[in-house]
């Protein structure tokens, strides 16, 4: 009898979930997206076009934007749900053959010299000077062109810049008398105030995540300091004084974050914020907005941003990354880059990124203030202090190169004279 | 039966398989020569590749651990797998619902049964299990970080996942021994430790050799269930050979398919060596038949 | 052991009740303390799932907190909504199905005639069979699969729900063969001449006559290999991209996503563990006589 009704009743519920279905298919409600005009001659014959972007508070505007302004009864616009670490391994996927799958990719500072000078990119000055006056195009900051340029030319069209911020609990801030932190010195010295009055035992949380994260931490730590991994030329530079002290620098948090850090992608963070297990964190700004949110966590009216802080008190510019995101064309679409480079267009115009304003960063000019975002003054803080970007094809490659040696220094496995020496080596070798 | 209409029925399989399954092997050991990307053609190195994979530090420990995790679960699996068969087959009206219940998860696809196995060890999901045992025995495992817990945690997934299908067949073996065996061991003393121990096990060997043989072959091929559990494999050296296969042949864009093919030759090569004894076992029992 | 014979004991193992009537008048005491380690056992083997549901159906900002909420909410279905709604999980399930099911039929319209035909062969064949069906199974599947993705986006139908399933059926060929190959074994041959006396040929014997005599032993088989398309990862991990996506890989793409997404992820799996749960019970039978059919005979 009873081994009837389980199976019964499990119909029932899966019946009942599957009513919720009513309504499949593809809702983009986003409240920070918008429809903006899309006009571009279409093809003859019905056509998928499909985007490759992560998901995240900051990107989704644009994507949901651009989907729901160029889909037509002709063209589809197909945009399939992917976190970051799918988004990086399908684009190297899509690149590496004769055809790709996806027609629009979201493409970020870091990656474009590399894609560029192994022509996986669409180059894209023509179309932008054909179309820069239509979808008004030339108000995107100059200096965020350059970011997405590689030996003169565009190779994406820039959306939005994400710059590191520092979310802190002001509750406990205020409680407890502290300041937002300037310094890692400052947040050592937070992080033992709140331990020592028992509120937290890791009251720091940073996205070190082993496979991707963590080395972006490292170059952010770096560039405060004035450096980076290579030079503009492809010299590696980890055997300098600025390469050590950085990663003493983060050593020096280690034990004021989870034992489990190298586990946390930037999700992670924040759901250490959410769980109030952590005070303070520092991210990238598109991850920002979610902290707000009533629906994601209780403690949302309790947290503050502040500019990313410096390494030491004299250091030249913040730990900080700055980062542009934007839309590029691979090279391996079948589809007409006109009418691709229209909607992306169309996804990064002027009421478009108006429309994503707080929960991104566009990368038109003056768009975000400290009035119509609340992390909207730490952002330009933090952009204002951030070091500009090196560019140079080899920083990729010596990015994945060195990224198991810093884990391994940061696990404590080995030392850090050791484990620079070991980067150099391996850095060299990915530099060629 | 004629010779043309047993052809004429085995086409169709042979085919399918012969295509889908034997030439993309004799492709995969092609590779596994070569040096090669997707799409174009190759060039020959010899034993390079074999070479390359033998020497290299983080395919030692790929296969170490997919090893000892092999061993492990079997080892586990049959002494679990047994009790609990034993325990089954005593009740008989509920049986069908708790087969059915221990049935879910190895029905349900093995990689959504690790999300949800991993769900309740991170501490950013609840982290139920850590509660318990930080409750009952107050210390913290690093789930995720540490090689020996992560291991644990594989292993624990791994048995969750096939305890039901060794289960399943031991319950069968034991329906084929005869009660008398049993009555007669208690004739003579025996209790029950020394029953299951010298009567049972004995008579249901054959079984117990087949859960043995599927499991070392499925739990060598571990991959689905490292993604949710071990997002770090490769830096606590807890990754599967599978798993690096996947990364070095496939992942970054296929830099090393001609090394990933040599592993994968390599593997096949494991496989059979620990097959041998089963198959020569299997030959052993069809002459004796004949 | 016939057909009957191995009915018999299928119905035993999942029943209980002997399938040689034991002695009259020996009544065993109810296992009580079986019972309750059991129920102990069952509520583990399921406490993943548990879990699962409950983080689901909570709203998000309880969904993960920690220390775990168990009461105070109220629970919602907003996760489900959202992933039927804003994503494309209805294709991702469409897609799941489809291979399942075009796998099944096709590895089955093939898989018949060949088990069949090698039953009629003496034992050594059985033998052989076996050690190719176990060598096959146990190969590392990138060594098949990777080549496959290499011709399968050389002609053009890479990221196909066809080619993922035909790619299902070659790599379960082997065992589904040797499987029913064992079924087929049990029908005494006389049956056959005794059906081809009448003038059928060898196929439309097979037809009409092997087939419907089959019927468990089919089902069996077809519920084996329905299941391991069902279950199937990697395979659809290298072979499928946008268009032919299925659940397994949809859920993987999600686990660096954010709680909402994470939730949504999780409802996909509940949506696929509630119609495995009634395969488990209703289908039980057949997964025993499968599965102990293989020990048993070897």
């Amino acid at each position: 009898m009873t081994s009837r009704a389980l199976p019964a009743l499990a119909l029932a519920i899966g019946a009942v979930l599957a009513l919720t279905a009513c309504g499949a298919g593809s809702r983009t409600d986003n409240e920070n997206a918008t429809k903006v005009s899309c006009s571009y001659k279409a093809p003859a014959e019905k056509t998928t076009v499909n985007v490759l972007a992560y998901n995240s508070s900051a990107i989704d505007p644009f994507t949901d934007t651009m989907i729901k302004s160029c889909t037509t009864d002709k063209v589809t616009l197909k945009h399939d749900p992917i976190d970051f670490g799918g988004q990086v391994t399908k684009t190297t996927a899509t690149l590496a053959g004769d055809t790709g799958t996806y027609d629009i990719l979201e493409t970020y500072g870091f990656v474009i010299p590399g894609f560029a000078a192994d022509k996986k990119l669409v180059p894209l000055n023509d179309l932008y000077d054909k179309y820069a006056a239509d979808y008004g195009l030339d108000k995107i900051s100059e200096s965020m062109r350059a970011g997405m340029s590689y030996d003169g030319q565009l190779y994406a069209i820039p959306m939005q810049a994400q710059m590191y911020v520092m979310a802190y609990r002001t509750d406990i801030f205020k409680e407890l008398g502290l300041e937002a932190p300037k310094t890692f010195d400052d947040m050592i010295a937070a992080a033992e105030k709140i331990k020592a009055a028992g509120k937290m035992q890791y009251p720091v949380a940073l996205p070190w995540l082993a496979t991707a994260d963590v080395a972006t931490s490292y170059g952010a730590a770096m560039n405060s300091l004035g450096a980076d991994f290579a030079t503009a030329d492809g010299k590696v530079t980890l055997n300098t004084p600025e390469a050590k002290q950085a990663l003493e620098s983060l050593l020096a948090l280690k034990p004021y974050m989870d034992p489990q850090v190298t586990t946390f992608d930037q999700p992670k963070v924040q759901q250490q914020l959410f769980n109030g297990t952590a005070a303070m964190a520092i991210m990238f700004s598109g991850r920002m907005i979610d902290l707000t949110k009533p629906e994601n966590t209780k403690l949302s009216a309790d947290f503050g941003f502040a500019g990313a802080p410096k390494l030491t008190a004299d250091a030249k510019y913040s730990y900080n990354r700055l980062s542009i995101d934007g839309w590029s064309i691979p090279f391996n679409t079948k589809l007409d880059h006109d009418m691709l480079f229209q909607m992306m267009a169309s996804a990064v115009s002027e009421d478009a990124s108006k429309a994503a304003v707080p929960a991104a960063y566009p990368a038109r000019e003056g768009m975000v203030t400290a009035k119509n975002s609340p992390y909207g003054e730490a952002a330009n803080d933090s952009m204002a202090s951030a070091m500009p970007p090196i560019v140079s094809p080899v920083l990729a490659d010596v990015t994945n190169a060195i990224r198991p040696t810093l884990v391994d220094v940061l696990n404590g496995k080995i030392s850090v004279d050791e484990g620079l020496a070991k980067m150099q080596a391996a850095g060299e070798q990915a530099a060629g | 039966m004629k010779a043309r209409e047993f052809w004429l029925l085995f086409f169709p399989s042979l085919v399918v398989m012969g295509g889908l399954l034997v030439l993309p092997l004799l492709r995969t050991i092609q590779w596994s020569l070569e040096e090669v990307h997707y799409g174009t053609p190759g060039t020959f190195v010899g034993l390079q590749n074999f070479v390359a994979a033998l020497t290299d530090a983080r395919f030692g420990r790929a296969a170490l651990f997919t090893v000892v995790v092999t061993v492990i679960t079997t080892i586990i699996l049959l002494v679990l797998g047994y009790i609990v068969a034993t325990g089954i087959n005593r009740l008989t009206t509920s049986r069908p619902l708790v087969l059915g219940i221990m049935l879910v998860s190895y029905v349900l696809p093995n990689l959504v049964g690790a999300v949800a196995f991993s769900w309740l060890f991170d501490d950013n999901f609840g982290g139920v299990m850590n509660r318990l045992i930080g409750f009952f025995s107050g210390t913290q495992v690093l789930w995720f970080t540490d090689q020996v817990p992560n291991a644990v945690l594989v292993i624990a997934n791994t048995v969750w996942h096939m305890l039901p299908f060794a289960m399943l067949i031991i319950l069968a073996g034991l329906q084929g021994v005869p009660a008398e065996l049993r009555e007669a061991a208690t004739i003579d003393g025996a209790n029950a430790w020394q029953t299951h121990l010298s009567v049972i096990i004995p008579t249901i060997r054959g079984v117990l050799g087949f859960v043995t043989l599927i499991t070392i072959m499925d739990v060598l091929r571990m991959f689905d269930n490292l993604i949710p559990l071990s997002p770090q494999a490769a830096s606590i050296g807890n990754e599967s050979i599978m798993m690096y296969v996947y990364s070095v042949a496939f992942a970054d864009g296929a830099q090393k398919l001609g090394l990933g093919s040599a592993i994968n030759v390599l593997t096949i090569i494991l496989i059979l060596v620990m097959l041998v004894p089963f198959i020569r076992g299997i030959f052993k029992e069809a002459k004796a038949e004949r | 052991m016939t057909l009957p014979d191995l009915d018999l004991s299928t119905r035993a193992v999942t029943t209980g009740r002997p399938a040689v009537r034991g002695r009259a008048g020996t009544r065993p005491r109810r296992p009580v303390i079986t019972g309750i380690l059991l129920a102990i056992l069952c509520v583990v083997v399921l406490s993943p799932f548990i879990w699962m549901t409950l983080s689901v159906t909570k709203p998000t900002d309880v969904a993960f907190a920690n220390p775990p909420v168990l009461g105070g909410y109220e629970p919602t279905l907003k996760a489900f909504v959202d992933l039927w709604e804003t994503t494309y999980f209805a294709d991702y399930l469409v897609n799941t199905i489809v291979v399942a099911v075009v796998s099944t039929v096709i590895a089955l319209a093939i898989g018949i005639p060949a088990a069949y035909a090698l039953s009629r062969y003496p034992s050594y064949v059985s033998a052989l069979l076996l050690v190719l069906a176990l060598i096959f199974r146990a190969l590392p599947r990138f060594a098949v699969v990777l080549p496959m993705y290499d011709i399968s986006r050389a002609l053009g139908i890479y990221d196909t729900t066809f080619a993922l399933a035909i790619a299902l059926v070659a790599i379960n060929q082997p065992f589904t063969i040797w499987l029913l190959r064992n079924f087929f074994a049990d029908i005494p041959r006389e049956l056959d001449e005794a059906a081809m006396i009448d003038g059928c040929t060898r196929i439309g014997m097979l037809r009409r006559v092997m087939i419907p005599l089959m019927g468990p032993g089919i089902l069996t088989a077809g519920i084996f290999v329905f299941l391991f398309a069902f279950q199937e990862y990697l395979t659809a991990l290298v072979l499928t991209d946008t268009s032919s996506k299925t659940v397994p890989v949809f859920i993987a793409t999600q686990l660096g996503q954010t709680l909402p997404m994470l939730q949504q992820a999780g409802a996909a799996s509940m949506l696929l563990t509630i119609p495995v749960f009634v395969i488990a019970f209703i289908a039980q039978k057949y997964l025993v006589a499968g599965l102990s059919d293989g020990a048993v005979k070897g």
